[in-house]
């Protein structure tokens, strides 16, 4: 019967746990998920940041980041595309 | 401060904040007064105090520094950002 898992209910899973985060706008960012909101506004911990530059990835690392959920496009759990 | 964290917009307490978890609005009532670089979606950079915000992401900031494509552009003494323009904020020192 509750075989179902709803979408909000599978980030909640995340909780703890490394997230890869695909923006719209053509950047990633990776980062563990320390909590979230209705809006999949996100609280990431030790977050490296990747930018798309002339081609090339560019990374920088951030502490921790209150995530905007309004430009996220895609949410991977397990974490980090090169790790 | 209370009454700004009871206007905004989520409804975060149903979410698990019975474990170790940071919501957004935890993380919002924390932050302030705290050192902060705020990313904008069009890739430029405020860094600067943290005097006050809502749960929109509007930021009003204190000695900030403004910085474009990694170099220094300006700096004020206040400023405003809009929240709709926010990609995200970052702490210097984690939030346990």
């Amino acid at each position: 019967m509750s075989t179902k898992v709803m979408p909000l209910e599978l980030i909640d899973k995340c909780i703890g746990s490394r997230l890869w985060v695909i923006m719209k706008n053509s950047k990633e960012l990776c980062g563990t998920l320390r909590g979230f909101d209705d809006y999949v506004n996100m609280v990431l911990d030790d977050v490296t940041e990747y930018t798309m530059v002339d081609g090339v990835k560019e990374k920088t690392k951030l502490e921790q980041i209150l995530l905007n959920g309004n430009n996220i496009a895609v949410l991977v759990p397990g974490g980090d595309p090169e790790a | 401060m209370s009454e700004l964290a009871a206007s905004k917009p989520e409804t975060t307490e149903d979410n698990n904040n019975d474990n170790d978890s940071l919501t957004p609005s935890t993380f919002l009532k924390t932050v302030l007064g705290r050192p902060v670089t705020v990313h904008l979606s069009s890739s430029s950079r405020y860094t600067g105090i943290l005097s006050c915000l809502d749960g929109y992401m509007n930021i009003a900031m204190e000695q900030t520094e403004e910085y474009e494509g990694g170099q220094l552009k300006a700096k004020y003494g206040d400023v405003f950002i809009r929240g709709n323009n926010v990609m995200y904020i970052a702490t210097e020192k984690k939030i346990k």
